[in-house]
């Protein structure tokens, strides 16, 4: 177990620089996820902290130590690839003892070790077997108890559920997270999918362009996104966004747009002049209500029952969101909807700058 | 319509085992042909009448290429030169095709173009300041300089099939291993090697076999019995007024003998490794 810190690292390919100076703490026991669309640098970020790439500028220190000049070997970290990366020619044991081997670890503790692992992750029947004859989630429990048989100081986790379909995806989700609870190892996990970054992290970087974009606890990136990027690339549906603009009013500041008109209480400085803004609300915040306390008025477009809730595109003015509704909602196409937010849940962002404003 | 598709395919197939059967006569007729003349006796080769079946067998001529010339010693030659010829290109090309396979360092598309280039030039061309250079560090007329000759174009050959298969073997499972504990060598000897390891018994194999074969640079650079490799040792017996046929044909037999054996021993595995290279590689 042991504390993360990555201090100003850089990485640049040439001249295409992939990481502009990222800064991340990870407490001790911590569970960082590095989540972004594909080529935002959060496998390039992991594979330096692994050591498998250079740096081109900044620090990485586990444990308060600085591990740069250190061979992958001599990090004490262990990784799980996205293909598993199993050694073909060696049986499930000797791939999962594979570390204690190279590091002169005795046969008969060894054997015990990887029995011990295999017992955890339930693959304790597939000792003898080789890799090509597992199934896909079989691989996977075999790549983490090669992690975890090395009883590392941090696990590196590079996209490990993507190859997965769906069903064993979720189940091997939880199966992380328990291991997780039980070792209490500080782990870093590398994903594109934002429900395994909520459901997973104590501590979510989202990142893009090589840049964090946020870096804060799951619940708050959520709630309360840094920019307009965070807030679309998590939650599905995404986050609906409104442009219009802010209006003093008598109770604090109105948001005003065709079709919707929300009252929004202001906690500091009050709205001197109108401005232009993008409101950002989720799905989830918003229901039915009678006409006369509606703030925002559309039409039904597209209504899509999904069994626990029902999914309605409304369109607003210009602009199409989505509702997520409870399973009984009996509106149809082209009729009339009035819909009301908690004004306490919304978002505003600067439609130049894209970044979150407060009121 | 059926009727005449299937006749269609059948007018094919039989067009196209018409070929591959011509095509096989072609190769394989010549061996047989040496095949069947190095079991007769002299008087029954040079015939007024085409005698294509021996009605008399003999094993005379193997013994006489055994006993009476200097073949023994060739093939011994040949076996050496051979052996050189693949130990320094297993050994240099295996670690060459790996940098060249894993690293990206300055100026690599350009020697492995450089490889390529070696190829296109026709060998006579590079015996003369091959032989030049041989004089020069006092190589001709050796067993291991005429290894060096043929690792000179043999070992770019080597070292193009075997990146391919370096390139097929995932760069995770190094990553993994150089994690697990192991050194960038180590890894690749543990875990990329058995990987491609058909790939590097296929292009030994061919290796060997190009180099058991070879003629014009054993020709240019051996001058004594000490060094002499087979082809040109055979080439050396057609006197000027005679021609022995059947020792030659006998000579010609013994000396593909060990490169049937060889290819009957990996077969499976060369197949395999030249297929993977084929959609891999």
């Amino acid at each position: 177990m042991a504390t993360l810190s990555i201090r100003d690292v850089r990485k640049s390919y040439g001249s295409v620089q992939v990481l502009h100076g990222v800064d991340i703490e990870l407490e001790d026991g911590g569970f960082l996820v590095l989540l972004g669309p594909s080529g935002c640098g959060k496998s390039t970020l992991l594979n330096i902290i692994a050591g498998l790439d250079d740096t081109s500028g900044g620090d990485i220190l586990i444990g308060g130590r600085s591990v740069l000049d250190l061979a992958p070997k001599d990090r004490n970290i262990a990784m799980v690839f996205q293909s598993y990366a199993l050694y073909p020619t060696m049986s499930v044991a000797r791939n999962i003892g594979f570390g204690l081997e190279m590091r002169g670890v005795g046969a008969d503790q060894r054997k015990r070790a990887v029995e011990d692992a295999a017992r955890m992750l339930q693959i304790s029947h597939l000792l003898d077997r080789r890799p090509a004859n597992l199934s896909g989630g079989q691989r996977q429990r075999v790549a983490m108890g090669r992690a975890i048989v090395r009883d590392p100081e941090l696990f590196l986790f590079d996209e490990p559920l993507s190859n997965l379909d769906a069903k064993l995806r979720v189940e091997m989700r939880t199966e992380i997270k328990r291991l997780h609870e039980r070792l209490g190892t500080s782990i870093v996990y590398v994903t594109h999918d934002q429900i395994e970054a909520m459901t997973l992290g104590t501590k979510v970087a989202v990142m893009k362009g090589g840049y964090i974009q946020q870096l804060d606890d799951p619940r708050t990136i959520y709630e309360r996104p840094a920019n307009m990027f965070v807030a679309s690339f998590i939650g599905s549906p995404a986050m609906n966004f409104l442009a219009g603009r802010l209006v003093p009013d008598s109770e604090g500041v109105q948001f005003q747009a065709s079709g919707v008109s929300i009252v929004l209480p202001t906690r500091n400085r009050p709205v001197d002049s109108e401005r232009p803004v993008v409101l950002g609300i989720r799905p989830e915040e918003l229901r039915t209500v009678p006409r006369n306390r509606a703030s925002i008025m559309g039409e039904i477009d597209v209504v899509e029952p999904t069994g626990p809730e029902t999914m309605v595109t409304v369109q607003v003015g210009e602009h199409a969101i989505i509702a997520r509704l409870p399973p009984r909602f009996a509106g149809r196409r082209k009729e009339p909807i009035c819909l009301a937010v908690d004004p306490a849940s919304v978002n505003l962002f600067d439609p130049d700058s894209g970044r979150r404003i407060d009121i | 319509m059926i009727e005449s598709k299937r006749q269609r395919r059948m007018i094919a197939n039989i067009a196209t085992y018409i070929v591959l059967a011509s095509l096989t006569v072609f190769c394989i007729g010549p061996m047989i042909w040496m095949f069947l003349t190095s079991l007769k006796y002299e008087a029954d080769i040079v015939t007024q009448t085409m005698q294509y079946l021996p009605s008399r067998v003999t094993f005379d001529n193997y013994v006489a290429i055994w006993t009476q010339s200097g073949f023994p010693r060739l093939i011994g030659n040949s076996l050496v030169v051979t052996f050189l010829t693949v130990t320094v290109c297993v050994v240099t090309g295996t670690l060459a095709a790996y940098a060249f396979s894993r690293f990206a360092f300055r100026g690599r598309d350009q020697l492995m173009l450089g490889y390529l280039v070696v190829r296109m030039f026709p060998a006579v061309m590079m015996i003369i300041p091959l032989y030049v250079v041989m004089r020069g560090v006092g190589l001709v007329d050796s067993r291991f300089g005429l290894a060096l000759a043929y690792t000179s174009f043999l070992l770019p050959l080597f070292v193009w099939m075997l990146k391919g298969f370096f390139d097929s073997a995932p760069k995770e499972l190094e990553s993994a291993a150089r994690i697990d504990g192991s050194t960038r060598l180590g890894a690749m000897v543990r875990i990329v090697m058995p990987l491609a390891r058909n790939g590097l018994v296929a292009s030994s194999v061919f290796i060997a076999i190009a180099a058991w074969n070879e003629f014009l640079f054993a020709l240019m650079l051996t001058t004594g019995q000490g060094s002499r490799t087979w082809p040109v040792g055979l080439q050396l017996m057609v006197g000027e007024f005679q021609l022995p046929w059947g020792v030659l044909a006998a000579g010609g037999i013994l000396s593909i003998i060990p490169v049937i054996v060889l290819f009957a021993i990996v077969q499976r595995t060369m197949v395999q490794g030249l297929t993977a290279g084929a959609i891999k590689g």
